[in-house]
């Protein structure tokens, strides 16, 4: 008995302790349901009647570009998650698997993780400049490319290290080759770690702001970035922006909440990006 | 077998794009980043002269890439060391069955899940001087404090970068505890050793490595912090919360002047370098790793 009280002691702990570290979240829901009215009678009256006019403005009622902006997010985060998966299954496993450099391709990898985001910020806008592709959902998947190809290379090879290398040799056994071998038996191998990988270049493609700063202007700018101009460029409509930052923060948070066991292992590698 | 052979051609074909990737969008851009900081180059004129050190003499004459870098490195290692120790307590905490643990758990991950920016707004939201719940508050107990004066807003800016980042250390010494072999703490129960002992010598000693791996991963992203800074405060007021790679997207992007930005992006990987091995040890070699 004494032993229940005090494990409901702990779930109150932490539910405490969840609750003040997600109160900026919470915050921006309460108000993002606040008529306007009610919003400027300050961040204490909670007696109103909640309304769903902000989502409405903010999913394009009012005419402002957020549908734009979602739009680009999305496809930006799934263009990273593409390139990313196109470039870094074959390449790990040339490297980890066919003895091309495995232990080079992996130091790189993991010491990209300390060079800072902000050193490569003038040479991006150059190069993407160069090659014509400035304010383009193009150049911004090169550079998310750029920014998470490195997590995906060290998950990757953690998942290929643990195929066995019989299965890789029953098949070539049977006839299929290098290419049939990788595609059909190893890759299905390692779902779970590419589930992993897809979700992590999602959510970090999703977030970025500083390489969105530097790149996209107009035509191109996703979801943070346009939120972010959006409280200092207009008189601030608070409703609809915490409308529009709310549902800008739904897809990361139902990953966290639906895909949990496959963000731990990434994220407590240190995959998380500052 | 003809598989053998095979290989030594299909695994060039399969690296392939890795290493044209590698080579446009990582090998190039340092070559050029640090190349631009030999030339006079500004977002106004793109074909600029060679101009040798002088970048790195502006840079190092200048006070505010000085008053940056110290900004920067007492913040870092503030925050860290504060996130470190809450994050660990959370951890010894969560460490345990209790009921709802698994939606809690979700719960303390939401913070690193959502972008800085758009947290950076949330912080405005709720900081607002009119509509902002903590202004309310403070007002409630009497307090009326400029929450972005400059007496203020590093107190500020150092608390809200403990409410987002508690989370990620705390993630990271969480795992490592996973692995802590039960037995020993039962052995330790069995002794009687109190909750503190049982702390002070069996987990905190084993659990070192994690902790440091922790701080150490903690610092660095700490070191570059940018989003929420960038649209809280912008780095103001003045230049009181102007970090280095606020510092550096200001130079380059504000100011034009790409040569200065370059040199000031030079240095700070210059100072980076000695640490990659330690991060490779860390994430490349995971067999020392708790899991």
């Amino acid at each position: 008995m004494k032993r229940r009280r005090r494990l409901w002691g702990t779930t109150a702990a932490v539910v405490v302790i969840a609750l003040l570290i997600n109160v900026p979240w919470l915050n921006a829901i309460l108000v993002s349901v606040k008529p306007t009215g009610d919003i400027a009678r300050g961040g204490l009256f909670f007696a109103f009647s909640p309304t769903l006019d902000h989502y409405a403005n903010a999913l394009g009622m009012a005419g402002y570009p957020f549908p734009r902006y979602f739009l680009n997010s999305v496809l930006i985060a799934l263009g990273s998650v593409a390139l990313v998966l196109l470039i870094g299954i074959p390449g790990t496993y040339a490297a980890i698997r066919l003895g091309l450099g495995g232990r080079w391709v992996m130091n790189t990898a993991s010491g990209l993780r300390l060079l800072p985001a902000i050193f490569f910020a003038v040479p991006y806008f150059l190069l993407i400049a160069n090659i014509g592709l400035l304010d383009s959902v193009l150049g911004l998947i090169f550079a998310n490319t750029f920014l998470n190809l490195p997590l995906g290379i060290i998950l990757l090879s953690a998942a290929l290290k643990d195929v066995p290398v019989e299965v890789e040799e029953a098949a070539w056994i049977d006839g299929a080759g290098i290419y049939r071998g990788l595609v059909a038996v190893v890759v299905p191998l390692i779902a779970p770690t590419l589930v992993a990988v897809s979700v992590l270049v999602f959510i970090f493609s999703w977030n970025d702001y500083l390489f969105a700063l530097v790149l996209a202007s107009y035509d191109a700018m996703p979801i943070t970035l346009g939120a972010a101009n959006f409280v200092t460029s207009t008189g601030i409509r608070w409703g609809d922006i915490s409308a529009a930052t709310v549902l800008s923060t739904l897809p990361p948070v139902l990953f966290a909440v639906f895909a949990q066991r496959f963000l731990v292992s990434g994220l407590s590698a240190g995959a998380v990006k500052g | 077998m003809a598989v053998r052979s095979q290989a030594s051609r299909a695994r060039w074909v399969l690296i392939s794009p890795l290493l044209v990737f590698a080579a446009v969008f990582v090998a190039y851009p340092v070559f050029q980043g640090v190349q631009t900081s030999f030339f006079g180059l500004t977002l106004q004129n793109p074909s600029a002269p060679w101009v040798g050190l002088a970048n790195y003499a502006h840079l190092f004459a200048s006070q505010t890439f000085g008053g940056a870098a110290r900004f920067t490195i007492l913040f870092a290692v503030l925050v860290t060391t504060v996130e470190v120790v809450l994050g660990f307590g959370l951890a010894v905490l969560v460490n345990r069955q209790f009921p709802g643990k698994r939606v809690v758990f979700s719960c303390l991950l939401l913070p690193i899940m959502i972008a800085p920016a758009l947290l950076g707004i949330m912080f405005r939201l709720l900081l607002n001087g009119d509509i902002g719940l903590v202004p309310a508050l403070l007002g409630k107990v009497g307090l009326t404090v400029s929450l972005f004066a400059p007496g203020s807003v590093i107190p500020l800016i150092v608390g809200l970068d403990i409410v987002q980042w508690t989370s990620f250390t705390f993630l990271v010494i969480y795992s490592g505890l996973q692995s802590f072999p039960p037995d020993l703490l039962e052995a330790a129960q069995v002794d009687c050793a109190g909750a503190w002992r049982t702390l002070t010598a069996i987990i905190l000693p084993i659990m070192s490595p994690v902790i440091f791996a922790a701080a150490f991963l903690r610092l660095i992203d700490a070191l570059r912090t940018f989003d929420v800074i960038y649209v809280l405060t912008g780095g103001g007021p003045g230049t009181m919360t102007t970090t280095l790679s606020i510092y550096v997207y200001k130079t380059a992007f504000t100011s034009g002047d790409f040569g200065v930005a370059s040199a000031a992006s030079t240095v700070i990987l210059l100072v980076l370098i000695p640490f990659v091995p330690f991060v490779v040890r860390r994430i490349a070699r995971p067999e020392g790793r708790a899991k």
